[in-house]
C-alpha cells in the first residue's frame, strides 16, 4: 500500500489531501455550500441543520478536500476549536442578509483569529458572503467592512459573494483556496 | 436626572467597551417606538424559526396606537389599533401541528388575537350591568319626557353619589356643550346604554402541560378589580376572581387544570397572590410604595417600588431581601439564559442605566444613551440571548449576549463583606483581665466621670497657661496681628563661651518689620554678654535672620541659668515676644 501510495504520489496521480474547516453562524449556508461543491450525483436534496459536525469530501483539479462541516448553532460553537489544529484552511460563511447578527459573526471570527492554534499560523481563510439572492442582503464589500477583515494582516484571505442555492460564486472561492494551498506547499 | 448620579456606582459589574458581555447589534435613536415592557413580546409568528418582535406601540404622545412587528432591525408590518394597547403576549392556542403561536394584544376592553399576523378573533369583556337610575333617565329621554339640560343635571347627581359608575355614553354626554347636547341625545337615545370595563394587564398561563410549547390560557386583569382566565380555543371565561384593587402587573405560574398561582400587583400598593379554587386572594404583601414592576423567578417574586427599591418575596409573601437603586426604576423584566440556567432581573433606571440582578447580587450594568422604558430578553431572529430595549425618546437598542460571556458570581456584592473575615485582636482571659472587666462593669459610670473631670481640668489648665503666655508675650511667636514674628534660639558650644543664635522671622505676607530691638536679660553674676542689647535690621517677610551673640559663663560651679530674650518695638515697653533659653552647664570649666 505504502509503495503504491508513493508511486502514485510521484506520478501525480494521487491528489494531495487537504483538511478544511467550514465555520460560520447557524443558518448561514455552510452545509448548502459544501453540498453544492460535491459531485452532482452525491448531492442531497434537503439540507437540515447540522448537529455537531459532519465530514464531507470533494475533489478539485489538483486537490482532494476533506471538509469538517461544523454546526453553527450556539451550543455547538465551542466544538470548533478542537479542530483548529488539523485544519489547513478555513472557509467562513456569512449570512449577508442577517444584518443583526453580523456582530455575532465578527465576534466568532475574532475568537477564531485569536485562538492559539490559529493565531501564529499562516492559514488561508476564504469568506463566503452568502445568500446574495435575498433582497435585504448587503454587498461583499460591506460584509468585509462590518467584519473589519482589513485588520487581518498575517493571513491570506479572500471574500466571495455567493449564492449557495444556485451555486454562484462558489467555484471562484474554491479556485482561490486551491491556489493558496499550492503556493504554501511549493 | 437622565445623566445624574452616573458615576456613583463604582466599577463593579460594569460593562466597559473592551470586555463587555454584550455585542451592540443595533441602535436606532429614531425608531419611533414608544412602549412599555408589557407591550413587548417575542414570538416565532410564522413558525420558520425566525423570531419576531411584537410591539404594542403607544405612538408619540400616546396618540397613534399601532401594532408593529419587527424582523431584525426593521419593521415588518404595522397596523393601527383602535385604543391604546395595555399588553401583548404570544401563546399557543391548540396542540395540533403546525405549532405556530397566536398573538394576543389587549387594548381597551378587547383582546385582539392574530394568527399568522392576520386578525383571527376579537374577545370583548362581558358588559357590566348599568346603573338602573341612569337607565331610567335615558328611557325618559327616549320618550322625550325630559329635556337635555335636566338629563345632564340628573346624571351629574348620579355621578356624584351612585355606587355603580356611569356608562361611557353618559360620561361623554356630560362633557358636551349646551348646543351639542340636543344632537347627541337624538343620536344616542335609541341605543341601549352599556357599561364596559377595560383591560389593565394580561399574561399567559399554561393550560395543562408544563412544556415550553404547551397550550396556554390568557389571564386578564381588568379595571373593575377582576381577574379572568380565558379558554385558549373558545375564548370563554373559564374562571373569574375578585381583587380588592385594580391589578397593574400580573404574573402566572403553574397550570390551569392542575394548580396555579396568580400574582397581581395592584394600584393600592399591595400584591395579592391567588391560587386555584379560591375566589379571593390567599396572601397579601403590603408594599410601602406603589409597585413599578413585577418579575417572578421560580418561586420568588421581585418587585420594584417607587421608593427606588427592589424587594424580593417568596410566593407565600415572606420578605427575602431589599436592594436600593441609585435612581427611580422605570421598568423591569426577566432575563433568562437557558444555556447557562441563569435567571435574573433586569431593571431600567431613570439615570440611563440598565441593571441586572441575580437575587441581590448586581451582575451587570449597561449604560444606555437614554432612559430605558421597556425591556425584553429572549430569542430574536435566530439569536437566543438578545436584549431589546426601547428608550424614552423612542429609540430602539438591540444587544446580543456574547456566547462566551459569563456573569461572574463575584462581580456583585454577593456573600459576606470582606471585613467579616478579619480576626479581632481579643485579649486573653487572664485573672487580671477578668477582674478589670468586672470592675469596669460595676463602676463604669464613676470611672467615666472621674476621667471626664480630669480631662476638663487638664483643658482648663492648658487654656489658662495659654492665656497667661499670650498676656505676657512669653511665647516665641508674636500674637499681635500687626507684628507677626517668630523667634527661634539656638545655643552652640561646650562652654565656657557659648554662641547664642537667634533666628528672627517675619511671618507676615507682605509687610516688612522695622525698628525692632532685641534685649537679653540674664544673671550678671553668672553670665557676661558683650552685646546684651542690639538693634534688629529691617525684616523682609519670609526670610529668617540669624542674630548672633556670645555668652561667657563666669561660674565654675557647674550651675546654669535662664537667659530671657525679649523682642521689643522702639518706644514700647511691653515686649512683642520673648524666649526663655535654658543655658547648658558649662562643661569646659567643669572639666578643667
Amino acid at each position: 500500500m505504502g509503495l503504491l501510495d508513493k508511486l502514485s504520489g510521484l506520478l501525480g496521480l494521487k491528489k494531495k489531501e487537504i483538511h478544511v474547516l467550514c465555520l460560520g453562524l447557524d443558518n448561514s449556508g455552510k452545509t448548502t455550500i459544501i453540498n453544492k461543491l460535491k459531485p452532482s450525483n452525491a448531492q442531497t436534496q434537503d439540507i437540515v441543520p447540522t448537529i455537531g459536525f459532519s465530514i464531507e469530501k470533494f475533489k478539485t483539479s489538483s486537490l482532494s478536500f476533506t471538509v469538517f462541516d461544523m454546526s453553527g448553532q450556539g451550543r455547538y460553537r465551542n466544538l470548533w476549536e478542537h479542530y483548529y489544529k488539523e485544519g489547513q484552511a478555513i472557509i467562513f460563511v456569512i449570512d449577508s442578509s442577517d444584518r443583526l447578527r453580523m456582530v455575532v459573526a465578527k465576534e466568532e471570527l475574532d475568537i477564531l483569529l485569536n485562538h492559539p492554534d490559529i493565531k501564529h499560523r499562516r492559514i488561508p481563510i476564504l469568506f463566503f458572503a452568502n445568500k446574495m439572492d435575498l433582497r435585504d442582503a448587503v454587498t461583499s464589500v460591506k460584509v468585509s467592512q462590518l467584519l473589519s477583515l482589513e485588520n487581518i494582516k498575517d493571513k491570506p484571505w479572500h471574500i466571495c459573494a455567493s449564492d449557495a442555492i444556485k451555486g454562484e460564486g462558489l467555484q471562484e472561492g474554491v479556485d482561490w483556496l486551491q491556489d493558496q494551498i499550492q503556493a504554501v506547499k511549493t | 436626572m437622565a445623566s445624574g448620579s452616573g458615576d456613583s456606582a463604582g466599577g463593579r459589574g460594569e460593562s466597559t467597551e473592551v470586555n463587555s458581555k454584550w455585542l451592540d447589534a443595533h441602535y436606532d435613536p429614531m425608531a419611533n417606538i414608544h412602549t412599555f415592557s408589557a407591550c413587548l413580546a417575542l414570538a416565532d409568528l410564522h413558525g420558520d424559526g425566525e423570531y419576531k418582535l411584537v410591539v404594542g406601540d403607544l405612538g408619540p404622545n400616546g396618540r397613534q396606537p399601532r401594532l408593529k412587528v419587527l424582523k431584525g432591525p426593521s419593521v415588518l408590518t404595522e397596523s393601527p389599533l383602535p385604543a391604546l394597547p395595555s399588553a401583548a403576549a404570544a401563546f399557543l392556542m391548540e396542540p395540533h401541528e403546525p405549532r405556530t403561536p397566536a398573538l394576543a394584544l389587549a387594548s381597551g376592553p378587547c383582546v385582539y388575537v392574530y394568527k399568522n399576523l392576520r386578525p383571527y378573533f376579537k374577545f370583548s369583556l362581558p358588559p357590566l350591568p348599568p346603573n338602573p337610575l341612569e337607565q331610567d333617565l335615558w328611557n325618559q329621554a327616549k320618550e322625550d319626557r325630559i329635556d337635555p339640560l335636566t338629563l345632564k343635571e340628573m346624571l351629574e347627581g348620579i355621578r356624584e353619589k351612585a355606587e355603580v359608575p356611569l356608562s361611557s355614553q353618559s360620561l361623554r354626554f356630560l362633557h358636551l356643550e349646551l348646543g351639542e347636547m340636543e344632537a347627541f341625545v337624538a343620536q344616542h337615545k335609541t341605543q341601549p346604554i352599556r357599561r364596559q370595563t377595560v383591560i389593565t394587564t394580561m399574561t399567559i398561563l399554561k393550560k395543562n402541560l408544563a412544556d415550553e410549547d404547551a397550550v396556554s390560557c390568557l389571564v386578564l386583569g381588568t379595571e373593575n378589580r377582576e381577574l379572568l382566565v380565558l379558554d385558549p380555543e373558545a375564548f370563554t371565561v373559564l374562571t373569574k376572581m375578585n381583587l380588592p384593587s385594580v391589578p397593574v402587573f400580573l404574573e402566572a405560574s403553574g397550570q390551569f387544570d392542575v394548580e396555579f398561582w396568580l400574582t397581581a400587583a395592584c394600584r393600592d400598593g399591595n400584591i395579592y397572590i391567588l391560587r386555584r379554587d379560591c375566589k379571593r386572594p390567599k396572601y397579601c404583601i403590603e408594599l410601602s410604595a406603589q409597585p413599578v414592576g413585577l418579575v417572578r423567578i421560580h418561586k420568588t417574586l421581585v418587585v420594584g417600588s417607587t421608593q427606588d427599591m427592589l424587594h424580593s418575596f417568596t410566593h407565600k409573601g415572606k420578605k427575602l431581601w431589599t436592594v436600593p437603586m441609585p435612581a427611580p426604576i422605570l421598568t423591569m423584566s426577566l432575563l433568562e439564559q437557558r444555556s447557562r440556567g441563569l435567571q435574573a432581573v433586569m431593571a431600567g433606571l431613570a439615570n440611563g442605566e440598565m441593571r441586572i440582578y441575580r437575587d441581590k447580587a448586581l451582575l451587570n450594568i449597561i449604560r444606555t444613551p437614554d432612559a430605558v422604558t421597556s425591556l425584553c430578553f429572549g430569542r430574536y431572529g435566530r439569536e437566543d440571548n438578545t436584549l431589546i430595549m426601547t428608550t424614552r425618546g423612542g429609540g430602539l437598542v438591540i444587544k446580543i449576549l456574547k456566547r462566551t460571556a459569563v456573569f461572574g458570581e463575584g462581580a456583585g456584592e454577593a456573600g459576606p463583606p470582606p471585613a467579616q473575615a478579619l480576626r479581632l485582636n481579643v485579649p486573653r482571659k487572664t485573672r487580671l483581665y477578668v477582674d478589670q472587666t468586672l470592675r469596669e462593669r460595676e463602676a463604669g459610670t464613676a470611672m467615666h466621670r472621674a476621667f471626664q473631670m480630669d480631662l476638663y481640668l487638664l483643658r482648663l489648665r492648658a487654656a489658662r497657661a495659654y492665656v497667661q503666655a499670650l498676656e505676657s508675650s512669653l511665647n516665641p511667636v508674636s500674637a499681635t496681628l500687626r507684628e507677626p514674628l517668630k523667634l527661634h534660639a539656638v545655643v552652640q558650644g561646650l562652654g565656657p563661651t557659648f554662641k547664642l543664635t537667634l533666628h528672627l522671622q517675619n511671618t507676615s505676607a507682605v509687610r516688612p518689620a522695622m525698628g525692632l530691638l532685641v534685649s537679653c536679660l540674664y544673671n550678671e553674676s553668672l553670665y557676661a554678654l558683650p552685646r546684651a542689647f542690639f538693634k534688629v535690621p529691617m525684616l523682609v517677610p519670609g526670610l529668617s535672620y540669624p542674630l548672633e551673640t556670645f555668652v561667657e559663663c563666669l561660674s565654675d560651679k557647674g550651675i546654669s541659668d535662664v537667659i530671657k530674650v525679649l523682642v521689643l518695638r522702639e518706644g514700647q515697653s511691653a515686649p512683642l515676644l520673648s524666649a526663655h533659653i535654658n543655658m547648658p552647664v558649662s562643661e569646659g570649666l567643669v572639666a578643667a
